[in-house]
């Protein structure tokens, strides 16, 4: 029993980093209807970035302060330079657009940084081990736990209280409207955009400090994909559930289905869920519904 | 909309009705068979190699316009069906002691039913949760079941090594660079006119119809969920076909050639090449493989100066192709068969402008 | 058209070979690596003691004062590239002999270097490549992974198991030793040793746990372990490359496994100590060579090589995995000299020079190698070690053919 509660706890405290990345995507969606399938390839940019910073001597807080400007600053230029001019176009081409991208960013990562795990070193959370009600945990769990958290409530603050989340959400409900008001869709793109790098190089820093980054962190940006469909497109806390479920579930799915299989269920299981929650309820917990039988 | 050249007129429906509707079409045509012929009688076994490279991506690339471009399915796991066929094609060799053809007959059949099975959600879902299914298809079939299971049958280790000499049609061998291109040339042609006949018939317009508008077809009389599975039947026996192709080039099968990077390798390859028509599939395929080998071949002198161009090549190659996606659908959203269609209407109706 | 592209080609490659060469008198060597794929944290290391060992090879004299060409190319661990690039090898470059790389790949073109009769020797110590009636033209230049792996589990229930305070209770009680392997199953190389690990666990009177599925490039293993927590295992094997056994290991250490690792070959070089910190300590591992800056005969060279060739790299950089690429070239090198100085520098003369190998050893810190013409196994010495204070200091070397003879000759052989 004792490991069946240390799974559900490990996986929600993963699970809300995969939020974070999630809650990117949601924003993207909610707010220009695209669908990125390069959300994977965010959250390594964005990680490696930090580490760079990290490497150069500045520290934690720094790197991570460092990463969040770059990052904002790369969201405005990509969506400038190569969504701008998809908007209105049909489906496919918009995500096979994000699918270029992704091509593109993984071999930027790649050439640059190479292939190997790179740690953060020397390390940012410190490395011993604590015991909470007999179970033990990684600090850096924790302090990742902690992070997403934070994070996520000043995204619930930025879009409930400043005027530009406002106008976000404004967007996001009725274009036409909140053009006709003054709202500028091109800077609210603009900025879907770059609070989605934004949140992806945190929750990819985060990952990277629990056990190294390779670039195989980019088939994370894949995960996020079970996760906004379970928690329902563009619903923000769907997209937040959603993220912690997966995490919960790859755990569970790992250690109980696993030693049925010859092995792999781990990377499929959120895949195999996220049939299952289409055929049962394709708009997810908290999406729009949209009838359309034919 | 392509326009004759003038001086062709037409006397007969027959005439009017048929493929190639001038000498001139007709003359390219037989000039193209036999430039096709004859190719590895002049060129290099190098320039033979990236032939049937070019020709394995038109027959992986086939399949997805049919869904795709003529029937509206969006679908980004296709390379788990080739898989199915190559692998099916593999054991029936193997095991079975099939004759190839008959093993690869099995394995398009297969792979046709188990692209079927993927397609069954379409007749609920569509656009976005599509994508994801089949995706979702792509990690279940390759990444779980075929890597851990179909891998290991026979005690194999994850992967089958056909030994050499074992693939032959009516007792020729198939086992040198040359006489792959051929089988796979003769494949290609087979499935491009078979697929252009279809598109033609009953079958095809109902597609179209589903493409342009899926509910004005089902209001129309078109069997919408019926036409869907038998369009992810023949991408499927496509996609078997493809893999059949890909068994005697490289004499060996393993899961590694057929994850999602091919999937989408194979979507771009129509993107680039136009949505929605076979010229399109054989201009993206060609287009996508001469690039990638011309950068290889500029990679080596500057490697001298940049030693980690050779290294990370690979990643130089797929930086490229995404690019290349990114600029084409950016700049040239109807693709090379647009542009290439163009250029036939400039000739056909020169000196006049429209 | 033909003409034109090996103008285009001829004129490529004047370009990039610096001028001053040899041309005429040359003996070609191909070598597929590693550099960009889930391997490639040791492979990049590897392809670097490759390039360094040909230049060392040239300058002490060549192959009877004939130059070795060598052909290196990435393939990024993806067996089809592998059999292009193979095929390239022998159409295209027309080498005498190959370095390879992986067990998948090596193990798929067996069949194909049989037939086009080109010496295969590989850092794939993979035991079918051993024997000589299945695949003749296939060597290898240490141990093979069964026989380490057995190695490594011999030294450890010996050293630790039957020394150790910590276990003097289970002993008394006589409770078995319990072991589970980390690997990851969907890989060759990775899941080559493991029936005969379960066999020799099965021998020594261990108890063997679930298998746990970790990939070549994970970085997170918490499932895995929590997964085996309740087997409470004494013992942990790691089939994987450095970068996903140092994820395990700290990972291990986080969630309090408390158990014993031993690693293999692959998995077991400085990067480990750097990626897995003060999880490492205590961690016994196989070596195949010396450790890179060991005292062994020659490691001088390879460090004044690695400073000369490749000076951008920073020495700390360089791992075991450099000393292995020297081995392998030196084999390959040793035998061609045989086979020139007798005359038959060919694919088959080559495997005979191969097969006239007794107890010749490159130095380097190398087991002495013995090869016939039914027998490719190099050696049945394994050195094992252990990370004491971020070094590694040897254990013992463990000669399993002086323990078992008869199973060492006959049942163990080949698998």
């Amino acid at each position: 029993m004792p490991v069946f509660v240390e799974l559900v706890l490990s996986g929600i405290l993963v699970g809300s980093i995969y939020a974070l990345v999630a809650l990117g995507w949601t924003l993207i969606y909610k707010c220009s209807g695209v669908l990125n399938l390069a959300m994977g390839e965010l959250t390594l940019v964005g990680a490696y970035v930090c580490l760079t910073y990290y490497q150069w001597g500045f520290p934690f807080p720094v790197a991570l302060a460092a990463m969040l400007v770059t990052g904002f600053v790369l969201g405005l230029v990509t969506e400038r330079l190569f969504l701008r001019r998809m908007i209105g176009e049909p489906i496919l081409a918009v995500i096979m657009i994000t699918a270029g991208l992704s091509f593109f960013f993984r071999a930027v990562v790649g050439f640059v940084w190479g292939t190997d795990t790179v740690v953060f070193d020397p390390p940012v959370f410190p490395r011993e081990p604590l015991s909470l009600f007999g179970m033990v945990f990684a600090q850096v769990y924790l302090w990742s736990f902690v992070a997403a958290l934070v994070l996520l409530a000043a995204f619930a603050w930025f879009f409930t209280r400043s005027r530009w989340g406002l106008s976000m959400q404004a967007t996001a409900d009725d274009e036409m409207a909140a053009l006709s008001l003054g709202v500028s869709a091109k800077w609210v793109y603009a900025l879907a955009w770059a609070i989605a790098f934004m949140a992806a190089g945190v929750g990819g820093t985060l990952l990277g400090n629990i056990n190294g980054l390779n670039i195989s962190v980019g088939y994370l940006g894949l995960l996020v994909l079970p996760a906004v469909v379970l928690g329902g497109l563009n619903s923000v806390p769907g997209a937040i559930v959603g993220g912690i479920a997966i995490g919960v579930l790859q755990n569970l799915s790992d250690v109980y289905i696993g030693p049925l299989t010859l092995g792999g269920v781990k990377e499929i299981a959120p895949f195999v869920f996220m049939i299952a929650v289409l055929l049962v309820r394709p708009y997810g917990l908290w999406g729009w519904v949209k009838i359309e039988r034919v | 909309m392509s326009y004759l050249p003038s001086g062709v007129y037409h006397q007969t429906y027959a005439a009017s009705h048929a493929w190639w509707q001038s000498n001139f079409v007709r003359a390219k045509m037989v000039l193209l068979v036999v430039f096709v012929a004859t190719l590895p009688l002049y060129a290099s076994l190098y320039v033979v190699s990236v032939a049937n490279i070019v020709l394995y991506t038109m027959l992986s690339a086939l399949g997805v316009q049919l869904l795709t471009g003529y029937c509206g399915q969006i679908t980004l796991g296709h390379a788990a069906f080739i898989a199915v066929g190559a692998y099916a094609t593999a054991m029936g060799v193997l095991f079975w002691g099939l004759p190839y053809p008959l093993a690869a007959l099995l394995g398009c059949l297969l792979a046709g039913l188990w692209s079927v099975v993927f397609g069954l959600p379409s007749a609920r879902i569509k656009g976005f949760y599509q994508i994801m299914t089949t995706m979702a298809a792509q990690f279940i079939t390759v990444d779980f079941i075929i890597t851990h299971y179909v891998s290991r049958v026979g005690d194999r280790e994850h992967y089958f090594s056909l030994p050499p000499g074992t693939i032959t049609l009516g007792g020729w061998p198939v086992d040198s660079e040359i006489k792959v291109y051929y089988l796979s040339a003769a494949l290609t042609i087979l499935c491009f006119a078979a697929v252009a006949n279809l598109l033609r018939t009953k079958v095809g317009r109902a597609w179209i119809a589903i493409r342009d508008n899926d509910i004005a077809a089902e209001a129309m009389g078109v069997n919408v969920v019926a036409y869907k599975l038998l369009a992810f039947f023949a991408a499927g026996v496509l996609a078997g076909v493809a893999g059949a192709v890909w068994i005697p080039s490289l004499y060996f099968v393993s899961p590694e050639h057929f994850q999602l990077s091919w999937s989408l390798w194979v979507v771009g390859v129509i993107l680039i090449g136009g949505v929605g028509s076979l010229h399109g599939v054989a201009f993206g395929a060609i287009f996508v493989t001469v690039i990638l080998e011309l950068l290889k071949l500029a990679v080596i002198p500057l490697a001298d100066f940049y030693p980690a161009l050779t290294e990370r090549f690979l990643y130089v190659k797929e930086g490229v192709f995404g690019l290349a996606i990114v600029l084409f659908l950016l700049y040239e959203p109807r693709g090379l068969a647009y542009r290439w269609e163009q250029l036939k209407n400039y000739f056909n109706l020169w000196p006049f402008r429209y | 058209m033909r003409r034109l592209m090996l103008r285009m080609l001829a004129l490529a490659l004047a370009l990039a070979v610096p001028a001053g060469g040899a041309w005429a008198q040359e003996i070609k060597l191909g070598s597929l690596n590693d550099l960009t794929g889930p391997t490639s944290d040791v492979g990049k290391d590897v392809a670097l003691g490759i390039r360094e060992a040909v230049q060392y090879v040239n300058d002490t004299g060549g192959i009877n004062g004939k130059r070795l060409r060598l052909y290196l190319y990435d393939y990024g661990y993806r067996v089809p590239e592998a059999i292009t690039t193979y095929k390239r090898f022998r159409d295209f470059d027309k080498v005498v002999g190959v370095l390879g790389w992986g067990t998948g790949d090596t193990e798929a073109l067996s069949p194909t270097v049989t037939k086009d009769r080109i010496p295969y020797l590989s850092h794939s110590f993979s035991a079918k490549l051993t024997d000589a009636k299945t695949a003749p033209f296939n060597f290898v230049y240490g141990t093979d992974y069964s026989s380490n792996a057995r190695a490594a589990m011999t030294a450890w229930f010996d050293e630790v198991w039957m020394r150790d305070t910590r276990f003097r209770d289970a002993r008394a009680k006589g409770e078995k030793p319990r072991v589970v392997m980390f690997y990851h199953l969907a890989v060759p190389y990775a899941s080559a040793p493991i029936k005969a690990l379960k066999d020799h666990a099965a021998l020594l009177g261990f108890e063997v746990g679930p298998d746990q599925n970790v990939t070549l490039t994970a970085l997170d293993v918490r499932s895995q372990i929590l997964a085996v927590k309740e087997f409470r295992p004494h013992l942990v094997w790691h089939g994987n490359t450095t970068m996903s056994v140092a994820a395990a290991i700290k990972d291990a250490h986080a969630l309090g496994l408390g158990a014993d690792h031993i690693v293999n070959n692959w998995g077991y070089d400085e990067n480990l100590v750097r990626l897995a910190g003060l999880a490492a300590e205590g961690v016994m591992g196989i070596a195949v060579t010396a450790f890179y800056g060991e005292t062994a005969p020659l490691m001088d060279k390879v460090v004044e090589y690695a400073k000369k060739v490749n000076p951008g790299v920073p020495q700390d950089a360089r791992m075991i995995r450099t000393v292995q690429a020297w081995a392998q070239v030196l084999m390959m090198a040793e035998a061609m000299r045989r086979a020139d100085k007798a005359g038959k520098l060919t694919g088959p003369g080559l495997r005979e020079a191969f097969e006239t190998f007794r107890g010749w050893t490159p130095g380097l810190g190398v087991p002495p190698i013995t090869l016939t013409a039914t027998d490719h196994r190099t050696s049945s010495v394994v050195p094992i070690y252990r990370i004491r204070g971020g070094k590694f200091e040897r254990v013992k070397n463990v000669d399993l053919k002086e323990r078992w003879p008869t199973q060492w000759e006959r049942e163990w052989f080949g698998y």
